[in-house]
């Protein structure tokens, strides 16, 4: 653990033996050492971590290697996926005018969908204009530096995390007819939106990505590092045969940023 | 302590306080969103929650006045501290009871754990006024299923006429006094 933690004290209620629900406290430890979003580092520095006798790993870094070119690392604080998402697409619109345009115009409208569904305008404005400030600097404005630095500040960082779940809250609430049957355990999609999406820090599955990627029309392929049997990583495209220009990549728990 | 209670409307002197503490940027627009959310709160003017003051040196701390409409609360009134993080709105504000008060979900130091504030489950778009809502709806129809007090939760689900007598009496004790509006 590095000697650079924060310390985040939880408050949560649970069933105690006699049935009644007593109150508690847990202290997550968060490394704030690293950055929210790193430089681009090679994957010689990447694969330090892992030992010349995890021959999984190494053959699977050997593989990665061979496709892509350096790693961006992202902290591992449960938005990891957002984060590598969002600093990986609006580093892309950088360069991509035509698709900065699309963009605006979808984003823009993410705000009265929202609306629609009932979520507190006076809130979602503050969230939607400090996403649509920084998506309009994109333009002209910003510099790979300047979106370097503002996804490494944490609140302008976070501004824009909030966002992006509010938009996978939103999507899949529209279509909560069909994403219902992809919920487990005994839960409406507002109440998985509730406790598994908006919420800082809640990781993201599959279904969180299906959401995004289809809200915004902005599809990513996750090359995947597991433990898994087999020399090479797997990939999936979501949606199913796009060809994706934000690529991630994804070990247990944890997204990075991949280069081609 | 003194506290600064702001004619409605976003005052100039909060503003320069304000400033003062945060230069322009990210922190600066959130100071001015939590002004905001404030003059909303006193616009819409609630007879359950009132009252609302401000720490003149620190905006992050509010102190208000719950005024429930039912029994067995009805005879006195409450005052709350709503303290917002440094890290608001990504993470929840903490309410606590500074008037005593005869319930199974506050515990005797004034805290409360309320789920829509909780670590867990904190989302950042929601509003101040939701969670006053909430908490105003926890005191009219206390949940003894989720009780800080054990003791009140079994008389509040076992003897209902007497947790209201001995609420209403500690009520009527230790209470504020209620506004004559």
């Amino acid at each position: 653990m590095p000697k650079d933690v924060d310390s985040d004290i939880l408050c949560f209620l649970r069933k105690s033996e006699n049935g009644l629900l007593e109150i508690g406290y847990t202290v997550r430890k968060v490394a704030s050492s690293q950055p929210l979003v790193s430089e681009k580092i090679s994957f010689e520095v990447f694969g330090s971590e892992y030992s010349d006798e995890d021959l999984i790993y190494i053959h699977k870094l050997e593989d990665l290697k061979k496709r892509y070119t350096c790693v961006r690392r992202t902290r591992g604080d449960g938005n990891c996926f957002y984060r590598a998402f969002g600093f990986s697409y609006f580093e892309r619109l950088l360069q991509d005018k035509k698709e900065l345009q699309r963009f605006t115009d979808v984003a823009k409208s993410t705000r009265d969908d929202l609306i629609k569904l009932g979520f507190p305008e006076f809130t979602i404005d503050d969230f939607h204009e400090n996403f649509m400030e920084v998506v309009g600097k994109l333009e002209s404005e910003f510099t790979l530096t300047e979106l370097t630095d503002t996804f490494n500040d944490q609140g302008l960082s976070d501004y824009l995390i909030v966002y992006l779940r509010l938009i996978v809250s939103g999507f899949l609430q529209k279509e909560a007819e069909f994403y219902t049957n992809f919920i487990e355990g005994d839960r409406s999609i507002k109440e998985f939106c509730n406790q598994e999406v908006e919420p800082m820090g809640k990781e993201s599955d599959h279904i969180h990505i299906i959401a995004l990627t289809n809200a915004l029309g902005v599809p990513v392929r996750v090359e995947y590092m597991d433990r898994g049997e087999g020399d090479q990583c797997n990939h999936h495209d979501f949606p199913d045969g796009s060809k994706p220009g934000v690529i991630l990549l994804y070990r247990p728990g944890h997204y990075d940023i991949l280069y081609t | 302590m003194a506290f600064h209670r702001a004619s409605s409307g976003v005052s100039d002197e909060l503003r320069d306080v304000n400033a003062a503490r945060w230069p322009m940027g990210p922190q600066y627009t959130k100071q001015i969103f939590h002004i905001h959310e404030l003059k909303d709160i006193r616009d819409a003017n609630l007879k359950v929650f009132r009252d609302i003051n401000v720490d003149e040196t620190n905006i992050l701390n509010w102190n208000g006045l719950i005024v429930p409409d039912s029994p067995p609360y009805n005879k006195g009134a409450f005052k709350i501290e709503i303290v917002f993080p440094a890290e608001y709105p990504f993470k929840p504000p903490k309410l606590t009871f500074k008037t005593k008060i005869y319930h199974p979900n506050v515990d005797e130091k004034g805290q409360i754990c309320l789920p829509i504030i909780s670590a867990e489950n904190w989302k950042p778009a929601t509003k101040t006024d939701q969670v006053i809502q909430a908490l105003v709806a926890l005191v009219n129809d206390p949940e003894p299923e989720h009780p800080l007090r054990a003791d009140l939760a079994e008389e509040y689900t076992k003897d209902k006429k007497k947790f209201f007598k001995n609420a209403e009496e500690f009520t009527k004790k230790h209470g504020e006094k209620r506004p004559s509006d």
